[in-house]
Parts: structure tokens; sequence; C-alpha cells
């Protein structure tokens, strides 16, 4: 899986592009650990092109949310796909992260 | 009277009787000697000559005979000190000779007043002794330093010649009017026997460089005495005052010979094999250093250490001016620790020159190895900032991997001579079995411990599957489990309880292996603790925990253990026959499949759960709620995990939710065991050929048609 990041003033945007297995989570695990994450208002993940996830990259996720939320950053997902969230619903952290369908929600948010 | 006398008798050494066979010997010499000369008040005149020569050969042969018998003067490899022993007793006795003289002069030229004819028969006397004294220990010192390492045929070669001696020294006295020829003869043959003994100097290989030197002046010391004492003697011969006849001097003069030939012999052997024994000393030192590496290089315990060893025996055994070590990292390799170029004495301007040398050229998959004696002449390394001589880039290879480069300079041209390179080639072949012994090791142990923690968890996994399903006649279950070829974590379980309840536990806890199999018993522990009658329960619903307080404490009890980015989805069930229906938790599982047989329709329950170990504190509880159903008979329960509906076929497509609910619709009539064959089947057939990826667990529980009366 491929990970590309765009940043603007106080927003950083992850591009997902690919399966986002076992592997693929260290990746992610490692690009959200970096610190400066902590210093936007606002992390998007654009889910239009992750195609699965597994439970590997579920608790990378999970397990930053806390972090993000303690420094005040807002971690908002949209144009998910329909299976991908439906992973996330089954698993009930549709009540806990925020998921978006569009873009423009998401700057929103 | 035999036995009186050995009582009387001081227990006296039989070598001792040697000593005084001597003594009294050499009294007699003395004063034989003395009444050839001077008439001397209270002596006869002019003792008879043949006694003469029996005291003088009688003295001779005790003195040998008694230093025969002593102990070994050479210990162990001591030579030097053996001849360090004998140049000091040959100092002393030249020593004690010299005062003689001097005493002897004195008293001729009458400064002393001393009798001189007297004087000088004695001295005479006692420096004869003192010779024959020196003589044997010699002798007997040479007979240790012939026989060394000379095996038997050498020791009887001794014997022949020491019994030799001693005939000639009896000879001259039992046949003292022998024919001159046959005297020549024995005298020739016993000299040239003493030559050939001297050829056995095999003692001098095992001296070092310095015992060599001290080896030669010492011999050249004790050769000295000799002569000194030869050179005195001779002169005592003309002395008109000594009329004494000419002593044995055959024996003497043969055992003179021997002695000095021997030292000689010696002394040239020991000069003359100086400077080979320096090419020697290099090659034993290389062959030692190719030991020492062997030893030590096996207990190197990381990649790092054997590079290490390897760089420096072959710089010291070689006494490269120079030398640079590139080490090559493994794939795969365990060891973080990283491999750093060795260099020794090798300007860091000179890198570049070599670089090209410690690579493989583009195309090639290593390394060459390349030998070069004459660097001035190749001009392989002009510009270097020291002009050197030879260079060796020999590369660590083994036919499978690339262990390095070692690259060694020398001054000198022609210093990686065909023997060096062997020796070299012994270094390198020893580094790259020790460096593949060492990686093998390695991912022996890794394989190792992976294999142990399959096996583990394969085994807990094993333990945790209910083996025994409850039964009752209200209710059918039956189950099917198929763990995946990496362990992963479903588990279920049932409890029977008293009061004609049934508590169903399902779940799967994310990741794999040994931990996943520890969490999966956690939670299969949790559920029997809990599932615990409260005795203090007024209502009969409060006697076990509902679903919710279920779910709570569960994630309670495992926020202190679950990993950080692991989670855990379950689902709990609590059916209670006498109620007729069932209270439920859903904590981020998959939904329930259902069949109602009232409505005759087949859906899924959709509750609303986060799974646990996703938020870890009291907030929890708002995330996960109970729920309440009722059942009538024919009801089936369909439980599952997400390896059911997420397996996949050939194109990628998933078995998925809907295709779940129609296969249950098609059979829900069936029983239990039934229904779930057919589900599993398709699933099975669905992704046929497909490896599996996930666990996958299928219960169905059928609330059954007829249901007994309470």
């Amino acid at each position: 899986m491929k990970v590309t990041t765009h940043t603007s003033t106080d927003t950083l945007t992850l591009v997902l592009d690919g399966e986002l297995d076992a592997s693929s989570a260290v990746v992610l695990d490692a690009e959200l650990n970096k610190p400066e994450i902590l210093n936007y208002r606002k992390v998007l993940v654009d889910c239009q092109r992750l195609s699965y996830i597994s439970s590997a990259g579920l608790g990378v996720f999970i397990s930053h949310l806390q972090r993000l939320q303690d420094s005040d950053v807002k971690l908002v997902f949209f144009n998910m796909q329909e299976k991908v969230f439906n992973v996330f619903e089954i698993l009930g952290l549709d009540s806990l992260m925020h998921i978006v369908p569009t873009e423009q929600e998401a700057q929103a948010a | 009277m035999g036995f009186t006398f050995t009582l009387l008798m001081p227990k006296i050494r039989p070598s001792a009787w040697f000593l005084i066979a001597a003594g009294f010997c050499w009294l007699l010499l003395l004063l034989s000697t003395l009444s050839r000369g001077q008439p001397i008040p209270g002596l006869a005149a002019n003792w008879p000559r043949w006694l003469l020569l029996v005291a003088q050969g009688g003295f001779a042969a005790c003195v040998f005979l008694y230093t025969r018998v002593q102990p070994d003067a050479l210990i162990g490899q001591n030579f030097i000190g053996l001849l360090r022993a004998l140049f000091r007793r040959g100092l002393a006795l030249s020593v004690a000779l010299l005062v003689l003289v001097g005493i002897d002069q004195l008293a001729t030229a009458h400064t002393l007043p001393l009798p001189g004819n007297i004087t000088t028969a004695v001295v005479y006397t006692i420096a004869l002794a003192l010779f024959i004294v020196f003589l044997a220990q010699v002798l007997y010192a040479w007979r240790s330093l012939v026989s060394f390492r000379g095996g038997a045929k050498l020791r009887r070669e001794w014997m022949v010649f020491e019994l030799t001696l001693g005939l000639a020294l009896m000879m001259q006295l039992l046949v003292w009017q022998m024919s001159p020829s046959l005297r020549l003869g024995v005298g020739i043959g016993l000299a040239l026997f003493g030559v050939y003994l001297s050829g056995h100097q095999r003692w001098v290989a095992y001296l070092n460089n310095s015992q060599k030197w001290q080896a030669i002046l010492l011999q050249l010391g004790i050769l000295g005495f000799t002569l000194l004492f030869l050179f005195y003697l001779r002169n005592a011969q003309n002395d008109p005052v000594l009329l004494a006849p000419a002593t044995q001097l055959s024996f003497l003069v043969l055992s003179s010979f021997f002695a000095s030939f021997y030292a000689i012999a010696g002394l040239l052997i020991t000069l003359f094999n100086l400077p080979i024994a320096e090419v020697f000393e290099q090659r034993r030192a290389e062959i030692l250093g190719l030991q020492h590496l062997s030893q030590i290089i096996q207990r190197g315990q990381s990649a790092p250490e054997i590079y290490q060893m390897l760089f420096n025996s072959a710089i010291q055994t070689i006494k490269a001016h120079a030398a640079i070590l590139m080490p090559e990292r493994q794939p795969g390799e365990l060891t973080k620790s990283s491999l750093t170029t060795l260099r020794y004495q090798f300007s860091a301007d000179d890198i570049p020159l070599v670089e090209p040398l410690l690579t493989p050229l583009p195309g090639t998959p290593r390394v060459v190895e390349l030998i070069d004696n004459n660097l001035e002449r190749s001009k392989r390394l002009a510009g270097s900032s020291i002009p050197y001589g030879s260079m060796a880039v020999l590369p660590l290879q083994s036919t499978s991997h690339n262990y390095g480069t070692l690259l060694l300079l020398h001054k000198e041209p022609h210093a990686f001579d065909s023997e060096v390179l062997s020796i070299l080639h012994t270094f390198t072949a020893q580094t790259v079995l020790s460096l593949e012994n060492l990686q093998l090791a390695q991912e022996s142990l890794s394989n190792q411990r992976t294999q142990d923690e399959l096996r583990i968890a394969a085994l807990v996994q094993e333990r945790l599957i209910p083996k025994r399903l409850p039964t009752d006649d209200w209710f059918e279950i039956s189950t099917y489990a198929q763990a995946a070829k990496e362990v992963g974590g479903d588990f279920y379980d049932f409890l029977h309880l008293p009061g004609q309840k049934l508590a169903v536990l399902i779940g799967d806890v994310s990741g794999k292996g040994v931990t996943a199999a520890f969490h999966t018993a956690q939670m299969k522990g949790i559920f029997h603790a809990l599932m615990q009658a409260n005795p203090l329960a007024k209502k009969e619903r409060d006697r076990y925990p509902d679903p919710h307080r279920f779910m709570v404490q569960a994630n309670e009890a495992l926020t202190h253990c679950l990993e950080r980015s692991s989670f855990i989805t379950a689902a709990f069930y609590l059916i209670d026959y006498q109620a007729g229906g069932f209270s439920f938790a859903r904590a981020g599982h998959c939904h329930t499949l259902y069949y109602h047989s009232i409505k005759e329709e087949v859906s899924y329950f959709r509750t609303e759960g986060l799974g646990l170990g996703i938020i870890r504190d009291v907030a929890y509880e708002k995330h996960v709620k109970t729920q309440f159903w009722d059942y009538n008979p024919g009801d089936v329960m369909v439980i599952y995990t997400d390896g059911i509906v997420e397996a996949r076929d050939g194109e990628g497509n998933e078995y998925g939710e809907e295709r779940l609910r129609q296969m249950l619709e098609a059979c829900f009539y069936q029983s239990a065991e039934e229904i779930n064959e057919h589900l599993r089947h398709d699933v099975q057939e669905f992704s046929r050929g497909q490896p599996l990826h996930d666990d996958q667990t299928l219960l169905v529980i059928k609330f059954k048609a007829a249901q007994p009366h309470t």
C-alpha cells in the first residue's frame, strides 16, 4: 500500500492506496508516530483507493486515536468504500471516529 | 661376621664407594709421584711404575663411573642451564688450576717457604685430578645432549663408545707395552666414533635466538677451559722436576678430543643454524598464528568479532604494513550491529586508490583475488602516500555468499609468496566457515523460536476447544472450527448453567501467534469466572451477570494486558429456557444470523456495540448494550466469525453476509448438525482452492420444535 501526504496550513491529508494489511500497517504506524502530526488541527484520511483493511490496520488507527484526541487533533476519514466502511461499522468504530462521505464534509468538520 | 659388618658400617650410597675408591687411588697416585722424585723422608723411593699407572687408571675410572651414575644433569629442555652449570664448574676448576700453578711458581722461585719439587708434584697431581673430574662432567653432559631425542639406537652406540673408552684405559693398565700401531689404530677408531657422535646435536634446534648465542659463548668457554688444562699438562710433562711416566695419555687425550670436538661441532652448527633458524622461526610463527586463529575464531560470538580476529591475525602473521578489511552484510542478518570497515596503518587519502579493488567490477558478482608482488613495476598503487612493494586482495567468500574483502599491503616486493598465500587462504577459509556457522546458528535459533511459538499456540488452541457440547432437551448445538495455518485468535465456549440456562461466547482476537492464543485463553477464563451464580441475587435474572456487564468487565480485565494496537471482538448470549428468551451483547463482532420460525424469515440482528480493547476506560460502558429477544420453537441462531463471511474465492470476492443468509433460508428446517454442514460446505465450495487465511468458526443453535414442558 502507498501512503502519500498533502499538507496545508493546519491540515494533514493521508492518501491511502491499496490494501492495508499487516506489513503496510507498520508503515502507517511509523507515519502516524511522527511528532509533527500533533501540530495539525486536522488529520484527514482519504480512503477512496483503500480496497481492504485488516485488523492490523484498524489497530493502528485505534491506537493513535486517543493520542490525537488528547492533542485536540481531529481524525476524519472520507471517501470510504462500502465494504471498508462495513468493517468499521461492525466493529463499532463509526460511533467513535469521524467517517464522512466526501472531502468537503471532511474539510468542514 | 658379615651381618655385624653391615650393621656396623654406616649407610653409604653405592655411588659414594666410587668416591672413596677415587680418593684412595688419588692418594696412591700422589705418593707414587712423590716417590719418583726427590727422596722424601719417610717415603720409600721409586714405587713401581705399574702402581702409578694403576693409581691413575683407577682414579680416572672411579671418577668417570661416579659421574656416570649421577642423575641426568639435563632437566627437561634446559640446555642452557646444563651448559651454564658446566661452564661454572669449568671456571671454578680453571681458577683453582691457576691458583695452584701460581703457588707452584712461587714455591719454585723460593718466594714461598715450600719445598719446590714436592709442591710441583702435588700441584701436578691435584691438577690432573681436577682435569679428570672436569672431563667426566663434560663427557656426561655431552651424553645428555647427544642422546636427546636420540632413541634406543643412540643409547646403545654411546654404551659402545663408553666401553671402548674404558677398554682403552684398561689396555694402558694391563698391557703397557702395546704396539704403537695398535694403539694408533684404536685411537683413530675411537676418535672417528667421537666424530660420529658429535653429529648428534638435535638439541640445537630447540633453542630460540638468544639461547643460541648463549650456547655459543658457553661452549667456547668450556672449550677454553679444556684447552687450558691440556696446555698445562703438556707443559708439565716436560718439567724436569716431574719425573713421572707418561700419563694415561691415550685415555685422556681421547676423552679431551671428544669433549672438545663435540663442543666445536655444536658451536659451528649453532652458528650456521642461525640464519636458517630465522626462516624457520618465521614459518613456525605463521603456523602458530594459524592455530591460534583456528582456536579463537571458533569462539567468536558475533560477526564483527570474527572479522576483527581475522584482521589482527593476518596482519601479525605476515607482518603486513597496512591492511583494510571491508565486511559485507548478509541479507536477513539478525544482528543489527553495523559492520565497520577495519583499517590498519592505511591513510584515508589512499582509500580511493583501493576502492575499485574491494568491490566487484560491474557485471561481475564478486570480488576477484588479486596478488601483485611487484607494485613498483605494475604501478597499481601509483600515487599512494607510502610506496608499497606488494599487495594481496583476498575475497572472503563461500560458494553462495560474499562476506567481504581483505586487502594486505607490504613495503617489500615479493612479500606474498606461495607459502604466505597458503597460510592466508587457510585464514580466510576459516573465517568464512566461522561466519557461515554463526549465520546458520542464528537462523536455526530463530526458526526454532518461531516453530516453538506456533506449536505452543496450536496447543493452547487445541486445549481451549470445548470438548463436550452441552445437551438438553430444548436445544441442539453444532459446532465447526477450523484454525488457519498461522494460529489465529478465534474462540468460543458454552456453559450449561443451572436453572436451564445456556451461556454462549464467541469471539476473535486480532493478531496471530502466541499472544493471540494467550488472549483467547484469557477471554475464556473471564467467561468462566463471571458465569458464577450470585448467591445473594433476589431475582432470577440477577443471578448471572447480564451481557452488558459481562462485556464491561471483560474490557476492564483486558485493558491491563492487551497490546497497544490489538482489540477483541466478542458476542455473548445468555439463553433462558424458563423465560423463553435470551439476552445478548455484541462487542464489535459479526452480526448474529437468525431464523424466526413465526415470521418465517431469516435476518441479522443489527445491534450496536464497540469491540473490546478500543476504549480502555470506564467510558466503554456507554458503547455496548444488552439486547433481549424471545425465541420460539424451531428458531435457529447462527453465530460465526469473520473468517466465514470474509472467505474469498479465486477472484477476490468475499462470501458475504447475504450468501450466508440465503443458505440458512434453504435449510433452517433441518437439524443443527445438518444446517452446520450445509453452511460450511457452501463456504468451502465458494473458496475452493484458496488458502485459509483466517480462522473460521461456525456455531448453530436450534431451539427444538417441540419444547418440553418445564
